[in-house]
Formats: structure tokens, sequence, C-alpha cells
């Protein structure tokens, strides 16, 4: 861990500070009321009690003082509730910015750059991560606010009345942050040491329970029982040795504190025998001791919040500012947000202006108007492609590169004319998913262009060229909710009989209809409870709702078995009709059904022509096919 | 389902090795209560005697008082130090022992019970609620035992001066430790309730947006899902903000009732100043102690909110460690045969929720030293007969006999000693290469692990790595592809020492061509050992003695060689 990043996480921290408005101010000025009022406190009740002493006053006499202290007590308690209050909205305005902000970086950065090993993690800092700011904003920073105020709002007015209690207080007080932060600097390091150990442990443990049908094929479960006990004991020696100092604080804390109240107690005793001091500002005195260290102790309570928010920030600021962390593992660190995102900054905008964060009119336009209306309007001339049903799309000279140096497609020309059925065909690496990637304007070209109808694809096209867009992957997704909403992904507002057609002419009518709750049936998980062939013709489904004049196909039928496989190519056969395809092929059936095939070979194309040609001619696309035929005997 | 009180009955009975622990520290909080009231009621009453004594002149001895305070003080100090130590230490061995209890009562139900907590969202489950127990002594047991100590302390303290003012300080404790948490609580339900659906719900939402992405921005869904997860994030903070009202009011109502004590006090004492039933250094003395007293319940709050929580925590636990093993073994073992000549006698198995037989009258002789290879699509019922020949389910009919004597005679354990098994489940740990090797033969040697290793095709990958077979693996280590994980499982199982080895899927995740090395060189070095190999597409099986054929649970075809 770098020292610019145990910098970074509090600069962070405090960054967002401007976010809790005047939230933060607010309830800091009124616990500090609430502190003074303390101080009004201490003086009714020295007053009764000095009264009673040594005026032989009765409550009688004395019921203005009960009176004042009942509605100080009153009002102390309502103002340190909106002190409360404030201070968790503050934390509560954070927590909203912060989780906002996250979510709409993971679509800024793209599908790409998310590694689907790290999802869990990912999900954990937008939801848990952002959680574990509160207690910073809503319980250290107030508490720091008034760990300065308070005690010297309460110093101001033991000061003229009992100076020597006064330095006693002053002279103590700075000491408590001073060796805390003495302390704490030490102990942080071993501390923050023993949080990973602990969650190692956890993870040991976790690993074994997962582990044990293995364990005991080796008969080694009884023997790893005996481990988990060592682990645990090893774990709680060290960390009690590193407790034992970092405790060292809170005992110093204590220490400072409780001594200070008692050296005040006894030299205000000695001074009221010699009688240099009143009883009145003795007492009073005496009360505001304890009150005086509260805050410091506060302090003490509150400052592990820091820590934890710490932890949390830094995995924020691996997603929100990947650049600025030198760290090899990041959350989102891939080179292609350093190389190709992020030097076309126009992605950033055009994703997150238009998609997310508000309804750009041309969204608007696309999703009520038809089209022909768009070409029409002068002002959205230049920004619309003015697709109407046929699509051609040609690639020019057309270079991208995850990695400098390491060119995934090089000047790739190609020109695709309309309902053409296109397959792209490669060994591993040779540049089909960067192609692919290409047309789904989830990479941009870094040299030549990619031109729809006569018109260069830009990034402010996006919205409108992905609306002509159907798309199967070789595994789906589905959402969480129902089987109608998951089919009307791209069309929320079809009506019942275009969404069960289909799902008719996606053959997965039957099984919805045979499900108690029809299309309204709760989707679990990823689909918890659907079979991959199932969770594709529900796709399929998705893209025969949506109609769209393009059809991208990435092998939709890899993972399953053959019976699957057969409803599925029956029903590509159906939507590939009066369309643009163009599929990756990993399969025979692809490119044999292909008007053209392309051959890419380490990103550059090889051949492009149809499958009888290739395979009269090219000794590279043989080897291909005869791996094909290959790979479909082995799924059989 | 267990009751309340029998769950709590039977966490104590867990933690109850380390009572001295506990005790102690309990011992130690209460005198840093203690200590805390005792310094600052004997300070009221030390500078208001001394006021008195100098205004009359009368004599004080003033020596014992002044040193009590600053004993009191350093008494204060050291036992507040000493606590949370010893807490610590006691919460501590709490945890080693809890997780040792967990495990050791998981072990026999593996894998028949716990293959309905496979999944790792039920895992970690099972390490949250450990995790929760842990917080057992620490926020419920040790301040619950302190409060209610010191307030009979305190409560008999005040009833020297006066019945009255015992009374309304042991209302005043009641209300603000216990009374005012059950209905901050009560109140609370619903929306602490609320928050961990909607905690769910936001995570399989963004879990959504991560994996899939891709969907949501062709389909011009992106901004929809955005505005679902922020209709999400936004209910979250709407409860989390109501709950956060609730416990400030809580917060403020407990300060208002310490003070309103202390009001009620004076109230009542100060006649007693008056008619002289008390001495007047008693008043600043009384008023202290009160407002010090408070300290004794403050902690209970937080006790009561977690109590529900680690309680449901627990009763998961128990529910899982009561589940009954599959398999009840035999209470005097019959000694292990010295054949390993296997034996399936119109054996059938079938798992508790299933309609039909995994399987059904399977017959077959497996002589020792024989190659036999057991073919069939998934889900065939192959993985089944894994299970049951590992005693890891019972058969339902029919029987299984290891060197002529039926499985059921013999100790799991032991039984299991006498195979090598790579299952398809077959886990690697977090931990180096070669210590997942040693698991299988703890005195193996280097070159030992180098030959299986070369057997199973994975040296000159391990070889390849900086750290050769000191790689750290798993999570926390280098990722491996599947097939390489695969490999080093199968190098694994080559590495026990047993008659019989059984191979389930070796070739997954592997191509065609190392697979068919991999396999010949297996049976190359396989010459005096059973070898029983499961897999579903008929390569490589030119070597074995025996085929046979299982579809849908049954055999279809047995053919020898």
């Amino acid at each position: 861990m770098s020292d610019a990043k145990d910098s970074a996480s509090p600069e962070f921290l405090k960054a967002q500070k401007k976010t809790t408005g005047a939230y933060l101010r607010f309830s800091v000025g009124l616990g500090l009321l609430s502190g003074l009022l303390l101080i009004a406190q201490a003086w009714c009740l020295a007053n009764i009690i000095n009264n009673v002493i040594f005026e032989k006053a009765t409550v009688a006499n004395l019921s203005s003082y009960f009176v004042a202290l009942f509605f100080v007590y009153l009002f102390r308690a309502g103002l340190n509730w909106a002190s409360e209050y404030t201070a968790v909205e503050a934390a509560l305005r954070v927590k909203r910015d912060l989780r906002k902000k996250l979510h709409d970086r993971l679509f800024e950065v793209g599908p790409l750059s998310l590694n689907n090993e790290r999802s869990g993690e990912l999900i954990n800092t937008v939801v848990d991560g952002v959680d574990a700011l509160e207690n910073y904003y809503a319980r250290y920073l107030p508490t720091m606010s008034l760990v300065a105020l308070i005690p010297l709002s309460i110093l101001v007015f033991i000061f003229p009345i009992d100076w020597i209690s006064g330095v006693i207080m002053l002279v103590t007080a700075p000491l408590i942050p001073f060796f805390m932060i003495m302390i704490g600097k030490g102990t942080e390091r071993l501390n923050k040491k023993q949080w990973r150990k602990l969650a190692r442990m956890s993870a040991h443990f976790l690993d074994m329970i997962q582990g044990l049908t293995t364990l005991k094929l080796f008969n080694a479960s009884r023997r790893e029982s005996q481990l988990i006990a060592r682990i645990s004991d090893d774990y709680r020696k060290s960390t009690m040795s590193v407790l034992r100092v970092a405790f060292l604080s809170s005992l110093l804390l204590e220490f400072l504190s409780t001594v200070s109240i008692a050296m005040v107690a006894v030299l205000i005793g000695f001074r009221l025998m010699y009688g240099e001091l009143d009883f009145f500002y003795g007492f009073f005195a005496l009360l505001l001791a304890p009150e005086f260290y509260q805050p410091l102790r506060n302090m003490g309570t509150h400052y592990h919040a820091r820590m934890e928010a710490i932890g949390a920030a830094e995995k924020m600021i691996e997603i929100l500012h990947p650049d600025d962390v030198k760290s090899e593992d990041t959350l989102i660190k891939s080179t292609l947000i350093k190389s190709a995102l992020v030097k076309s900054t126009l992605i950033k905008s055009a994703l997150v202006k238009s998609t997310l964060l508000k309804d750009v009119p041309v969204n608007n336009d696309l999703a009520s108007s038809s089209s022909s209306e768009l070409s029409h309007s002068s002002i959205v001339e230049n920004k619309t492609l003015g697709i109407t049903n046929s699509i051609k799309i040609e690639f020019k000279d057309v270079s991208f590169e995850y990695e400098p140096g390491r060119p995934a497609l090089e000047h790739l020309s190609l020109s695709i004319k309309a309902n053409e059925n296109i397959a792209i065909v490669g060994s591993s690496g040779a540049g089909k998913s960067t192609l692919m990637n290409l047309l789904l304007g989830f990479i941009s070209p870094q040299q030549g262009e990619i031109v729809i109808n006569q018109k260069p694809l830009r990034q402010d096209h996006l919205n409108e060229w992905r609306h002509n867009i159907a798309w199967m992957p070789q595994r789906a997704h589905l959402f969480q909710g129902t089987i109608r909403e998951n089919i009307c992904l791209a069309n929320p507002s079809a009506n019942d009989s275009a969404m069960k057609n289909a799902a008719k002419s996606a053959l997965i009518n039957e099984y919805i209809e045979s499900l108690p709750d029809s299309y309204d049936t709760h989707i679990g998980e990823r689909g918890a409870g659907l079979s991959g062939g199932q969770i594709q013709r529900i796709a399929l489904a998705r893209a025969f709702l949506k109609d769209a004049p393009l059809l991208l196909l990435d092998e939709p039928t890899a993972y399953l078995d053959q019976e699957s496989e057969a409803l599925i190519q029956q029903s590509l056969q159906l939507l590939s009709k009066d369309r643009c395809v163009i599929s990756i092929a990993h399969r025979l059936n692809t490119v044999q059904q292909a008007d053209r095939v392309v051959l890419l070979e380490k990103g550059r194309v090889v051949a492009i022509a149809n499958h009888q040609t290739l395979m009269a001619e090219n000794p590279l696309y043989q080897k291909m096919v005869d791996l094909f035929e290959q790979g479909d005997q082995h799924h059989a | 389902m267990l009751s309340d009180f029998q769950v709590m009955r039977r966490l104590f009975t867990l933690i109850k090795p380390w009572w001295g622990w506990m005790l102690l520290g309990v011992v130690l909080s209460l005198l840093t209560i203690l200590a805390n009231i005792g310094l600052m009621a004997l300070s009221g009453w030390f500078i208001a005697s001394m006021a008195i004594a100098g205004i009359t002149g009368a004599a004080i001895n003033y020596f014992t008082p002044a040193a009590l305070i600053r004993a009191f003080a350093i008494i204060r100090t050291s036992s507040r130090y000493a606590e949370r130590l010893v807490t610590h230490e006691a919460t501590f061995r709490l945890i080693a022992s809890l997780r040792s209890w967990f495990y050791d009562h998981l072990e026999p139900l593996a894998p028949a019970v716990i293959q309905n907590y496979r999944s790792g969202d039920l895992l970690s489950r099972i390490r949250a609620d450990i995790d929760t127990l842990d917080n057992f002594y620490l926020r419920i047991i040790a301040p619950v035992t302190v409060a209610f100590i010191s307030s009979i302390i305190i409560v008999i303290f005040l009833w020297q001066y006066s019945q009255t003012l015992a009374f309304i300080e042991l209302f005043f404790l009641v209300a603000a430790g216990v009374l005012l948490p059950l209905l901050i609580n009560r109140w609370g339900y619903s929306a602490s309730s609320r928050q961990s659906k909607i905690t769910s719900e936001l995570r399989s939402a963004v879990m959504d947006s991560t994996q899939g992405m891709s969907e949501l921005l062709i389909n011009d869904a992106a901004k929809r899902h955005s505005d679902y997860v922020e209709q999400l994030s936004e209910g979250l903070l709407k409860d989390q903000k109501s709950l956060a009202t609730l416990n400030g009011g809580s917060q403020a109502m407990s300060g208002l009732l310490a003070n309103l004590c202390v009001l009620l006090m004076l109230i009542i004492a100060i006649p007693m100043v008056n008619s002289e039933a008390i001495g007047p250094a008693s008043l600043p003395m009384l008023a202290l102690f009160t407002m010090a007293s408070f300290e004794a319940i403050m902690p209970l709050s937080l006790a009561f909110q977690t109590l529900p929580t680690t309680l449901a925590a627990a009763r998961r636990l128990f529910d899982i460690v009561d589940s009954k093993p599959a398999i009840i073994e035999p209470e005097i073992p019959h000694p292990l045969p010295d054949s390993a000549d296997l034996v399936f006698n119109n054996m059938s198995l079938r798992y508790p929720s299933q309609e039909t037989d995994a399987l059904q009258n399977i017959s077959v002789n497996i002589p020792t030293g024989t190659n036999i290879a057991i073919v069939g699509p998934s889900g065939s019922g192959k993985s089944s007969l894994i299970n049951a020949l590992m005693k890891f389910w019972p058969v339902s009919s029919g029987e299984i006999s290891f060197g002529g004597v039926p499985i059921e005679q013999l100790d799991g354990e032991e039984l299991r000693s006498q195979f090598a098994v790579a299952s398809q489940h077959s886990t690697l740990f977090n931990s180096t290469i070669k210590r997942n090797l040693l698991l299988a033969n703890r005195k193996a040697t280097d070159s030992e692990l180098e030959a299986v290793c070369k057997v199973a095709q994975i040296h000159d990958f391990i070889m390849e790595l900086p750290e050769g077979y000191d790689t750290w693996i798993g999570e926390a280590g280098h990722k491996l592809s599947g097939g390489q994980m695969r490999r080093i499982s199968i190098a694994r199982t080559l590495l026990k020492a047993a008659p019989i080895l059984i191979l389930d899927e070796p070739g997954e995740g592997l191509d065609s061509i190392t697979e068919k090395n991999m396999l010949q060189s297996i049976i190359e070095n396989n010459k005096q050992r059973t070898l029983i190999l499961i897999t579903h597409h008929l390569s490589g099986l030119d070597a074995m003695d025996q085929i046979v054929r299982i579809e849908k649970g049954n055999i279809v075809s047995n053919q020898d060689d």
C-alpha cells in the first residue's frame, strides 16, 4: 500500500463533505448549543445545592431554579435529538450521492471493463461500502468539530471563577489527542494487519467448510478441525499482543480524564477548607469537569469509524478514479480504460449524460416517434443516423488495440449489404469479439471508422444505433423480476399480445404458460430455476419483440444441449429473415447458412467468401471447419 | 423450532468453558463503573464537607477521602484497561471454540446434509452467523450482567439513605435501561426488517447492473435500471433515516430520564437535609452519585438491539448442527479386509426428496487390479455411485461389499482410506499447490509430487510459474483455469496410496490431446491398483477390462473386453 493511496482516502472523504450541504454544520451548531446549555444546567444545579447547604433553602424557595433546570433538561434532550437527526441526514446525503456516482460509473466504464470475478467486490462497495460511511459523517466528523468547541466554551466559564481547575484542564486536554495520535499512528498499521488476518482466518474457515467433502475423501477432515482451533488460537495471541498496545490509548484517555477530575476535586476541597473559594464555584467546576472530558472520550469511541470509512473509500477511489491508484489490482483496472475509453472522452459524456443522467431529447424522440420524423428535423439532423429499416455497414480501415502494441484488430475493411447474413470465423484471439464490441458500441475505433448507411457512427449516435440492434450473447443475462419484464426489456410498453407473440416465436410460450404465474413468474438470481436453454429462449423472445433491423449473434447455442440448440436454431432462422445478421460462428450450421464468411486471423481479415468457396480454397478455413465438426460431435 | 429460551441455554452451554475469563471481564467492568460512581459521589461529599469545615472551623479528616478519591481514579483507569484486555481475550477464546464446535458438528454431516448449503450465499450466511455469535459475550452477556449487578449495588446504597430514593433510582434505571430500548425496538421493527429486505434487493439489482450491463445498454434499459437502483437506494435510506431518528430519540430520552432522576432525587432529598435527617454534604454526593450511576445501563440498548439477531443466528446454526447424519457408523466396525474386490449387488439408491431412484438394481463385479469404465450421459447417476461407495449416502436396497464385507459393517473413515477419488466437485484450497497436493499424503517427497504431476500433465505448467510448487492458489493467489485445477486435483488423487483409484470425468475442461495423454499416462502408471473411470464419452477406453454403460440410473450394458 503506497503512501499516496493512504492520503487519497481521507482527501476523498473530505471532498464529499460538500454534499452534506448545511446539515453537518447545523448538527455541530445544535451540539454546541446543547454543550452551552450544559453550563447553564451546572449553574442551576450548583445554585440549588449551595443554597440548600449554606442558606438552608427549601424546595419551595428554589422552585424557579427547579423549573429552569427542568426546561434546560428538556431543551437539551430536544437539541441532542435534532443534532443526531441532522448528522444522519448529512450522512445520508453523502451516501445517496456516492451510491449514484458509483453506480453510474459502472456504466461509464462499460461492460468490457467489468471484471467478472470482481463483480462481487463491486457490488459490496456499492451496497455495503457506502453504508460503512455513515458513522464517519454522522458521528466522527461532528465529534471532531465539537472536540475543541465544547471544552473551550467550558474553559471560558471555569477560568474566571477557578483558575487552578482551569489550568489542570487546559494542560491535560491537549495531551489526550497528542498521545492518542502518537499511539494511534503506531498501532494503525498493526491494526490493519490484524484486520487482514481476521479476514484471512474467516476465509480459511469458509474454505474448509466448502471443501469438507474433499477433505473427507482424503481422511483429512478431522485433522483440519485441530488446524481451525490452532489458527484461531494463533490469531488470538497475535491480536492480543497488538491490543495490549492499542488499548494504551484508551488507558491514557481514561487516566488523564479521571485523574484530572480527582485532582480538581481534591484541590477544590482544600481551597474550600481554607476559605479561598466559594462552594458554589467549586461545585460548579466539579460538575463541569467530567463534561469537559466527554467530547474527548467520544473522539476515542468514534475513531474507528474513520478507519472503517477509509477502508471503504479506498475501494470507491479504485472505481471512481482508477487512474489515481497505482496499485496493481484495482477493481476496475483495465488497460481498456486507460487506452481506449479514456482517450475517447466522448464515450464518458455520451454514455453517462445521454443514457443515464437525463433523458436527452433524442432518446425520447426515438422511443415515441417514428424515425421518419427524425430525419426531417434539421436540428437533430447531424445527431441521427437516420436508419429506417435497412442497414448497410461499412468498416473503413478500422484498427483497435486494448493495450498499446498489441493490436486486436488491424486495418479491417468490410462492407455489409442490407439484409446480408455474415458469419465471422477465427480462432480465439483473432479479433471476433473485438469486432462485435465495435458494432455494439462498447468500444470505438482508434483508427478508421464505421459507416452506417453512408454516415459515420459516432458516440452521440449510440442510443439510436443500439435501438436498431438485437443481440444474443452466448449466455444471456436474465434480470430479477418477472419473465414479462425480461422479455419487454427493450420495449417496456409493449402490449400483451406482442409480448406473447415474441415468446411464441422463441418457442418458449408453452413452457411459460405452464408455470402457475405464467408471464408474471418471478425469476431468481441469474435466472435461477430456469435451464440454460430456457434462459436463451427468453432472451430470444426479447430479440423478437425488439424487432431491430440488425441482429448480432455471439453463437447463442454454445453452452446448450442438442435439443435446446435445435429449438433455438429453428427460431433464429425465423428471426434472421429480412434482417442484417452478423454472427460469431463456432458451429458448422452457422457458417453454412451465412451469405458470406469472414475469416479472421490475428486481427486481420484473411478471406471473405461463402462457405463453399472457402472450403474449396482456404486451408486455414478447412481446418477451422474440421474443428467445428469435431466440436459438434463431441457435443453430441 | 427451538424457543428463544432453549437457544439461550444452549448458547450458555457452548460458552461455558470460558466462564473464568468471562467472569473476570464482568468483575473488572463492574469495578470500572463503580469506581467512577465512587469517584464522583465522594468528590461531591468531600468538597461540601471541606467547605462546611472551612466555614464552621470544625476539624475534619481529609486524608482518607482525598486518598480514596485518588484511589478510585487509579482503579477506574487500570480496571478499564484490564477489562478491555480480558473481555477481548474471552471473546477470542470464544471465537476459536465456536468455530471448532461448528466444524466438528458439521464434519459428520458432510456431504449429504451440507449439500443443501452448497451455494456460496448460504455458506457466507453461516460465516456471518458465526461472526454474530462472536459478539454474544461482549455485546450481550457482559453488559447485561454488569448492568444488573451494579443496579443492585446502586439501589442498596441508596436504600441506606431512604427507601424512596432507592425506588426512584430503580424506576429510572429500569425505564432508561429496559423499557425504553424495548419500546424503541418495537417501533423500529418494521423499518429494520424492511431494511434487510431492501438491502438484498439492492444487492441483486447492482449485480444485474454489473453482469447484465451489455443487455441493459443494447436494449436502452440502462437508464430505467439505474432509476430502479436509485429508487431502491432511496427506500433503503428512508428506512435508515427513520431508524436513526428513532435511535437519536432513544439516546436523547435516556439522557433526559437520567437528568429527571437527579431532579426528583433533589426534590426528595432537600427536605431531608432541611430536617437534618441526612447531613448537608450528602446532597451533592447524592446528585453526583445519581448522575454517574446511569453509566451502568448505557450499553443495554445495544444489547437489546443485538439480542434478536444473535438468537436468530444461533438458531440457524443449531438447525444445521442438529441435522441427523445420513449414515450411522457401526458401533463395532468390522476390521478392514485384505482384498479390495468390489461387488455391487442389486444395489439401489434414492435421495429423500426424489421420486425416482438415482441408481437402480446395480450389479457390478470389480476384482482387485482391474480397469473399469463407467460410461453414461451427465445426470445418469454416476456421481451417486461414488456417494454410495464412500458411505456418503446409504443405499436404499441391495448392498455393496468391499473385500467380501458389506460396507455398512466397515468404518467410513477406514473404508475411504482404501479409495483415491477425484470427484467432479473436488476443491482446491486457498493454499500453495504443494500443500494442496500433500493433503493426499503428508509424507510425500518432492520427487513423488513431481511424478504424479507429470502423470497428470501439469508439471510443466507448474514449473513455468515463478514460485513453482509454492505458488499460492485460489482467491488470494494465482488464478488457475478450470483445466489446470482439474489436473492438480487429479495429481493429488494419484498421490494417495490406496488400492482403488476413482476418476470422475478426468477430462473435463481439458483439450482432447491433453486428456488422451493424461489417461494413457495414468493407465501406464497404474499397474496394480483398481481403476474406476467415470466418463461421458468413449475415447481412451481401449485399456479397460470392463465397460459399464449407465443411463437414468440403470445399467444398460456391461461388456468385458
